[in-house]
């Protein structure tokens, strides 16, 4: 229970060994390496060396990985995936492949088809651009070569204009012209009422004109477009000889598409399987490059959990008998990582924990004080019988079905697992069976339901609502006392009662007192409370002053102390929303049974029409009830509970092991 | 004049569902605008921001929940006819869907927004998942906690 014992482990051994001892520490999975002095980078050569060769073969991996993905159609579906259906292979089937591996090749083959697609799509916006060109020159039927070339005294320019200025281009180029014939302008024919907002040109001119011609055009707004040297016929020529290219080059790239495609094809288990082979290498020689060394032996440190000491320590003198392995107790001024360490029982719930934050070494593991909590509340805010054996039964499906989940996966899905046990007995006893699917379809059963309820939210509120308080009460109250009991472990005797004991006592006490006057429980209770209360507030009130000088600080700051109760009280009220979130999943339920049943009386399809909506409806509610059963039990585990007394802040233990983004690797 | 009083309780339920709904509407817009600029950097992360995009839907569904307590409770569902209310039950009812009605339609918004920066902070930070799912789920709360005055109100009104 709670955070495991580890060990600081140091390993001498003779470098001949290094890449044996590198691979042992990763496959148990157990060693998670104590990097050396920053002041001290030397690391050992040799490991340097095998890091860089892995380097150099994780670029290629990395660059096919991310080229060939785009055009990967995975076989393996994404949810049997991430369920653990993934190929598996054993460390010696990888480095076998490894060796036998060109990647290089590949990766010349792929950079080449890449480069190729690239010229192609490069050429091919061109040709489009020029055949938008080409139609918009259609006007103009003479040889293009005209823009280029000319005659020895005639050229011309193409170029765009907005309709506005044509009058003063066209005065322009008349003031200087000295002939008639020295320049014409031809003006694409286009429909005024369309308002163009812009029109093609183009603008015979002599020669001689040239700086003259440019200038006006510049100055009225006529701006120039560059014709392709290579276009020599008139643009309907040119405009098919385009087009023609275009389809040849668009088969060009589909050709290349399925070039690459097939490549991805071909390649990609590879690729994937070699990724996770020189990942796992190059996650151990980063490990063993923190490493002391002499001439020719190493020190390697790490962190070993206690209890698989013996283990690692067999798996390594296999290796060589050269070696030495010394365990020994992390000093007070160490700070080792938290491995959490719980019972089958309370293990789903770590993850918890672990969205909150990683408790430290010699902190609390707040995991199996919430496991409880969370699972009652969960089983409130989702609250029905019928939605519980849904997830329950989903759940043990998949378990049958799928064997190969993986550790962390298959904790998350217990989680739910176990949570659906409680939101089936709170589903029966507050009568909830898909809604009041029992009520509406099958009266036959309404007196057994009946029977097995113990209380009822819908005719009856305030009677959860006061269980939940009371379970927000018991929950509050129980991280008061964890909060006394890690200060008086810690020798701070006095602030565990100023500050948790008081609070425990004054909050019982007017409990007591509500309920008693209330008349609940037998009176004696209430003096009880009132005792109980008056002591807290005391207490509260004179611990608040204690670092304070002056009788009327220390008075001020007693009764802003005081004040400090309306957070509790907050904190309190906020257990409300399990009788809400309960009563919102029922009446959802509820109000899907009623549409179910007034489509029943649709004529003819009726029952079909009514089947689809209760059960789509139940599955969309189920859906999103989880994620608010799910949400809000848990924000009241990290606020109102971890709020008194846990605030994480600890290293998780994570050790080398190996990696397996893509296929299950075993050692 | 005899109809004032259902008239003003179905005002009532329609302000639950329409308010909140459009809460709602405009906290998962938000949260799911965010939600595509993150995935265009990283398609994977779409697990997560949908989880967050969903959280601050929960008010049009609180609304809506409202909205069809208010319309059973006046016989409105079922084929049977609607039971007779004068105006100032009519007016009970509708005082009853304010809560849930103002505090979804705004604290939607907000959550929303809180959502859009969860999901940014998922785009950085992967692993703080939990705290992401933590910081929409404090604004939640008000809604829950209208939710409940609503439901309580409701439950209050004598009809019929």
């Amino acid at each position: 229970m709670g955070v495991a014992k580890l060990k600081k482990a140091e390993l001498y051994y003779h470098k001949s060994v290094h890449e044996q001892i590198a691979a042992a520490l990763q496959e148990t999975g157990a060693c998670q390496i104590i990097s050396t002095d920053v002041e001290n980078p030397s690391r050992p050569a040799e490991v340097e060396a095998l890091i860089s060769r892995t380097e150099e073969k994780l670029a290629e991996v990395r660059y096919l990985n991310r080229t060939l993905t785009p055009h990967y159609v995975d076989p393996i579906p994404a949810l049997d995936r991430m369920l653990g259906e993934r190929p598996e292979v054993t460390m010696t089937e990888l480095e076998e492949l490894a060796s036998k591996t060109d990647l290089t090749a590949i990766c010349d083959i792929t950079r080449a088809v890449e480069r190729e697609t690239g010229e192609v799509r490069l050429k091919l916006s061109e040709a489009k651009l020029n055949e938008s060109i080409l139609s918009s020159l259609e006007f103009f039927d003479y040889p293009l070569s005209v823009f280029n070339e000319g005659t020895r005294t005639l050229t011309a320019l193409a170029g765009t204009v907005k309709p506005e200025s044509l009058p003063g281009l066209k005065a322009a180029l008349g003031e200087f012209s000295k002939f008639a014939q020295d320049t014409e302008l031809v003006i694409a024919p286009y429909d005024e009422k369309q308002k163009p907002t812009e029109v093609y040109a183009v603008l015979f001119y002599s020669r001689s004109v040239e700086a003259e011609v440019r200038e006006a055009c510049a100055k009225n707004g006529l701006s120039l477009v560059e014709i392709p040297a290579s276009f020599e016929g008139t643009p309907a020529e040119e405009k098919e000889k385009t087009a023609a290219a275009i389809t040849e080059l668009e088969a060009k790239e589909t050709e290349l598409a399925a070039k690459m495609a097939a490549l991805a094809e071909e390649n990609m288990l590879t690729v994937q399987k070699l990724s996770d082979y020189y990942n796992s290498l190059a996650g151990r020689y980063n490990g063993t490059a923190e490493s002391e060394e002499t001439e020719s032996t190493m020190l390697t440190k790490f962190w070993l959990p206690a209890d698989r000491s013996d283990e690692v320590r067999a798996k390594i003198e296999a290796i060589s008998p050269e070696v030495e392995l010394t365990l020994a107790d992390p000093e007070p001024d160490e700070e080792p990582p938290a491995l959490l360490n719980n019972g089958n029982l309370v293990r789903p719930f770590n993850i918890l924990t672990e969205l909150y934050s990683s408790p430290t070494y010699r902190g609390i593991d707040p995991t199996p004080l919430l496991a409880p909590f969370f699972w009652i509340f969960f089983g409130m805010c989702l609250g029905d019988a019928g939605y519980a054996l849904v997830v329950f039964g989903t759940i043990l499906y998949v378990f049958k079905k799928y064997k190969k989940i993986s550790v962390g996966v298959k904790e998350f899905i217990r989680l739910f697992l176990f949570c659906s046990v409680s939101t089936f007995i709170y589903g029966v006893i507050s009568g909830s069976f898909f809604g009041n699917f029992i009520d509406s379809f099958v009266p036959i059963l309404v007196p057994l339901k009946n029977s097995l309820m113990l209380v009822d939210p819908m005719s009856n509120p305030m009677q959860v609502l006061g269980i939940s308080l009371l379970l927000g009460v018991i929950h509050l109250m129980f991280g008061l006392l964890v909060a006394a009991y890690e200060k008086i472990r810690a020798k701070q005797v006095i602030d565990a009662i100023g500050n948790d004991i008081s609070w425990f006592l004054l909050i019982v006490g007017l409990c007591l007192f509500g309920v008693g006057t209330g008349g609940m429980i037998p009176p004696h209770f209430v003096q009880i409370g009132e005792l109980m209360a008056v002591i807290g507030a005391v207490i509260i009130f004179l611990y608040a002053g204690k670092e304070k000088k002056g009788i009327i600080n220390k008075i001020i700051s007693g009764f802003l102390a005081l004040y400090g109760s309306t957070s509790y009280l907050g904190d309190i009220l906020s257990y409300s929303r399990l009788l809400a979130l309960g009563f919102g999943s029922a009446v959802i339920g509820m109000v899907i049974n009623l549409l179910g049943g007034l489509a029943a009386d649709i004529p003819y399809v009726g029952w079909l029409v009514a089947i689809t909506v209760i059960i789509g409806g139940h599955i969309f509610s189920i859906a999103i009830n989880i994620l608010g059963s799910f949400v809000h039990p848990l924000r009241l585990q990290y606020v109102e509970f971890f709020g008194k007394f846990y605030s994480g802040g600890g290293e998780p233990f994570t050790p080398m092991t190996l990696s397996q983004e893509f296929v299950n690797v075993k050692a | 004049m005899e109809m004032l009083g259902l008239s003003l309780a179905l005002f009532g339920a329609a302000l639950a569902a329409a308010l909140a709904g459009i809460g709602s509407a405009i906290g998962i817009g938000v949260a799911g605008g965010a939600a595509a600029g993150v995935m265009t950097e990283d398609p994977n992360k779409f697990g997560s921001c949908l989880i967050l995009q969903a959280l601050p839907g929960t008010q049009g569904i609180y609304g809506l929940l409202i909205a069809f307590f208010v319309l059973n409770k006046l016989g409105l569902l079922g084929g049977g006819g609607a039971v007779a209310l004068t105006w100032n039950q009519g007016l009970q009812i509708l005082a009853s869907c304010l809560p849930i009605a103002v505090v979804g339609w705004y604290s939607a918004i907000w959550q929303g927004k809180t959502s859009a920066a969860s999901i940014q902070m998922i785009s950085k930070k992967p692993e703080a998942m939990g705290k992401a799912i933590i910081l929409p789920a404090m604004v939640e709360t008000y809604a829950v906690l209208a939710l409940l005055t609503s439901i309580l109100m409701l439950m209050g009104v004598q009809v019929g």
